[in-house]
């Protein structure tokens, strides 16, 4: 009848488009699965360029997973220059995917991950730590002593590597090499500022204070610290130790040879910390809109409206680039207030590549992650571009670039062993970056991860408590003696004690499992 | 006197729409004004009402270097809301009519599938592999919308609509020997106008606004929808605002410039700002018009 032959061709219309539907739960495999397999053999070059490094290999497909934005000249890059490259050195093909950062250690790359995607992207010591518990990271380490990383090998510190091992294998390549001991333990003076009121240095907090109070006179329309954390620059008034921050919450000491973990917030250190902030609070060093806008402290800094900041060490002339723009005159330099102990590394890479658990061929990512770092001018080609067309070299091998279109970004390739200066930046900060790490130590965590899944309840009610009832404390923006007590109650009721004996025993367990001789 | 009355009231309205429009308003004059200013006034004095050192920079700026993705992230937009709303509007309608036929026997069973569907759903794993290991929807434009084209909300909405045209002119219909893709074609879906506006509304709405499909299915920048655009810009800014960054080798990555963040604002906003007062008078009137003759 005519009524069933409507039914007919109706209904297998509308279920044929369900069947695609988000929560349509037809999922009989109607389409042909067989060619859907991983694209992993896809060996779709056909000629051989015949590189001299590449012969012998097999053709391969390579996916490296970025985030954040693809600039233009990375594109017309990637099509060219970098794929003819990486084809002739490795007969790989090279293809670059951007993600957004939201998607970083996690999201779509926990999706890809799941899924058994073939492709690489970098991760951290967290990150990795749960990825690897559930399979999805590649076992890099039958690649490590051969061929394929022989050249990183030599232009990335040792230490990098053991960072991103767990129980003895490498579970993602580190990148970059760059001194980064000390982070935010310096003071990043205005030096302008500073030799504007007849000062030449800083090394104390009184002087510190002192070349608040002058320059305020001077210009008071300028705030004195850019920022509300200064637990560290701060260190070496407050106490001996030689404290080194594994969060918001718990510190070791590195000068002491132990594996006790000290509750930041319940030492007397804490509490003159807090005094010290207190008293910046209200003379107005650290500005009033500090405790509701800090954002806003960080576009006072870049617009030259700031007297000092936390210091790294590259920040004298990263930062500068900025500033100069508001105040061409301004000169950062980096200062230690009555530093006495060695200072801190935990290590000396950018970040570290790991390979999915289903890719075809793990070896040729690791010889993509060589290639980056093997020599000066491949670290040319990926960081900056051709030379000629992207940058020009002066004589001394200073670089002005002419394009601004960042490439394989500049944070992630850092190596001391390659990284070019530009011509504005002196000679004697590039000596000072140069020789930043030479006392430094390796912290004695450096390397280990915080299991926090026995506690995921505990950690996230102390965050909570962290932001709401401890910050304020800790950056002097409400009274010690009123506030302090209440806080302690919440973090406690939160339960702090659980979550760090946790990490207390985690710890101890994995420091007897290191030899220790640093 | 009642008129008397009626104009204080509507007086007090007017001075209550005028208020309330005038804030809303406020955000969007200041995106518009922040996009006209100079990066350094507003680095320096932050935003105001009025732009600072007017300039029209980073709209040339924007032309100038991302004219093309611009462009096609519009007509990805446009191609995907129109394609989509079409599609998803008769498979919607057609799978409602189905469901509300009194001659066919399976109904409440496809009903319920529909149904089950709301309450149970395999996840966004499942729902990925299905979508890129064995439909192949990922890097295409299919991708954008297919995902979406059955929201069973908006169709049990439909049947409800179906349900109220009476029996009477479906049966008489049948008598005449009309079949049930005309009676479909020519009488259900004119008589249930009403609903059919108001899940085109919803449809269109969805596939504009939509970031998800774009996020999870395409890589491939020529396939970037404006919205996506967008939300890539918003997210990579967040991410590195959070502090989040800090967890990776102390990554310093400028952020886009504050103006152009604004000036993207605009551009996205804009034509949907020009185009809804006209849109939504025919969906007032396709509204009105089908509640009289309903």
């Amino acid at each position: 009848m005519v009524k069933t032959k409507c039914w007919a061709t109706l209904l297998p219309a509308t279920l044929l488009l369900l069947a695609a539907c988000s929560n349509g739960n037809t999922n009989e495999p109607s389409g042909s699965a067989s060619n859907a397999a991983s694209p992993s053999g896809t060996a779709s070059a056909s000629a051989n360029d015949g590189g001299s490094s590449a012969s012998g290999l097999a053709p391969a497909k390579l996916t490296i997973v970025l985030y954040g934005d693809e600039s233009d000249r990375m594109k017309e890059l990637t099509k060219s220059k970098f794929q003819d490259i990486v084809k002739q050195e490795i007969n790989a093909e090279l293809e670059f995917q951007f993600l957004p950062w939201s998607e970083y250690g996690g999201g779509k790359t926990d999706l890809m991950l799941s899924t058994g995607e073939d492709f690489a992207a970098y991760t951290d010591s967290n990150y990795m730590a749960k990825s690897v518990a559930k399979g999805l990271y590649a076992d890099l380490t039958p690649y490590m002593d051969g061929a394929a990383a022989a050249d990183m090998k030599k232009t990335v510190d040792d230490n990098s590597f053991k960072a991103f091992q767990l129980s003895g294998k490498q579970y993602a390549v580190p990148v970059g090499n760059k001194p980064n001991s000390a982070e935010f333990y310096s003071v990043l003076v205005r030096q302008d500022l500073l030799e504007e009121v007849g000062m030449s240095s800083v090394s104390s907090l009184a002087e510190l204070e002192q070349f608040y109070e002058k320059v305020h006179a001077a210009h008071p329309e300028l705030i004195g610290y850019a920022g509300t954390d200064a637990r560290r620059m701060l260190m070496y008034e407050y106490t001996d130790k030689n404290l080194y921050w594994l969060n918001d919450f718990l510190a070791i000491d590195e000068s002491a040879q132990d594996d006790k973990i000290i509750s930041w917030f319940e030492t007397d250190e804490f509490k003159a910390y807090a005094g010290i902030m207190r008293e910046w609070y209200e003379k107005g060093i650290v500005p009033k809109y500090a405790a509701t806008n800090q954002p806003q402290l960080t576009s006072d800094w870049n617009s030259g409206k700031a007297m000092f900041w936390a210091g790294t060490a590259a920040r004298p002339f990263e930062g500068a680039a900025a500033i100069s723009q508001a105040v061409p005159t301004a000169k950062l330099v980096n200062y230690f207030l009555n530093r006495d102990l060695p200072k801190i590394s935990r290590g000396t890479y950018s970040t570290a590549w790991f390979v999915s658990a289903n890719a075809a061929d793990p070896e040729r990512y690791v010889m993509f992650f060589n290639l980056l770092q093997k020599n000066q001018e491949l670290y040319d080609l990926f960081a900056y571009g051709i030379e000629g067309e992207d940058y020009t070299l002066d004589a001394n091998g200073r670089m002005t670039r002419t394009a601004t279109d960042e490439l394989i970004p500049d944070w992630l390739m850092m190596n001391k062993n390659f990284m070019r200066f530009d011509t504005s930046v002196p000679d004697d900060f590039i000596a000072t970056y140069k020789a930043w790490d030479d006392d430094a130590i390796i912290s004695k965590a450096a390397g280990f991860t915080f299991d926090n899944s026995p506690v995921k309840n505990e950690e996230t009610k102390i965050n909570g408590v962290f932001s709401e009832f401890l910050t304020p404390v800790s950056s002097g923006f409400v009274d010690f003696d009123k506030n302090y007590p209440k806080a302690m109650e919440k973090l406690k009721a939160a339960g702090f004690d659980k979550y760090m004996a946790e990490y207390q025993k985690q710890f101890s367990e994995w420091y007897a499992s290191q030899s220790h001789s640093q | 006197m009642p008129y008397k009355e009626n104009r204080a009231l509507l007086v007090s309205f007017y001075v209550a729409i005028g208020l309330f429009s005038l804030i809303c308003l406020v955000p969007f004059v200041l995106a518009v004004s922040g996009s006209l200013s100079t990066e350094a006034k507003i680095a320096a004095d932050g935003y105001s009402l009025l732009p600072r050192g007017f300039t029209l920079d980073t709209y040339r700026f924007m032309f100038s270097s991302k004219t093309e993705q611009i462009v096609r992230g519009y007509a990805n937009s446009v191609m995907v809301t129109v394609l989509g709303t079409a599609c998803s509007v008769l498979v919607t309608t057609a799978y409602a009519y189905v469901i509300t036929a009194k001659g066919f026997r399976y109904r409440n069973f496809f009903a319920f599938l529909a149904y089950f569907t709301m309450l149970f759903s395999g996840g966004t794993l499942p729902w990925y592999i299905l979508s890129t290991k064995y439909y192949h929807l990922d890097d295409t434009l299919a991708g954008l919308f297919i995902p979406y084209l059955l929201n069973v909300f908006l169709m049990y909405l439909q049947a409800n609509y179906f349900r109220s045209i009476p029996h009477e002119v479906v049966e008489s219909a049948q008598m005449d020997g009309a079949g049930h893709i005309k009676i479909f074609f020519r009488i259900m879906l004119p008589l249930g106008q009403v609903g059919l506006v108001t899940i085109s509304l919803f449809y269109a709405l969805q596939f504009w606004n939509d970031f998800y499909l774009p996020l999870m299915l395409v890589t491939d920048e020529k396939l970037f929808t404006i919205q996506y655009m967008m939300y890539y810009m918003m997210a990579n800014i967040q991410f590195l605002a959070s502090g989040n960054a800090a967890r990776i080798g102390g990554a310093i990555v400028a952020p886009p410039l504050e103006t152009a963040k604004l000036a993207m604002t605009c551009l996205t906003v804009l034509p949907i700002a020009v185009l809804y007062p006209f849109l939504q008078r025919y969906f007032v009137r396709g509204i009105i018009v089908g509640s009289v003759k309903g």
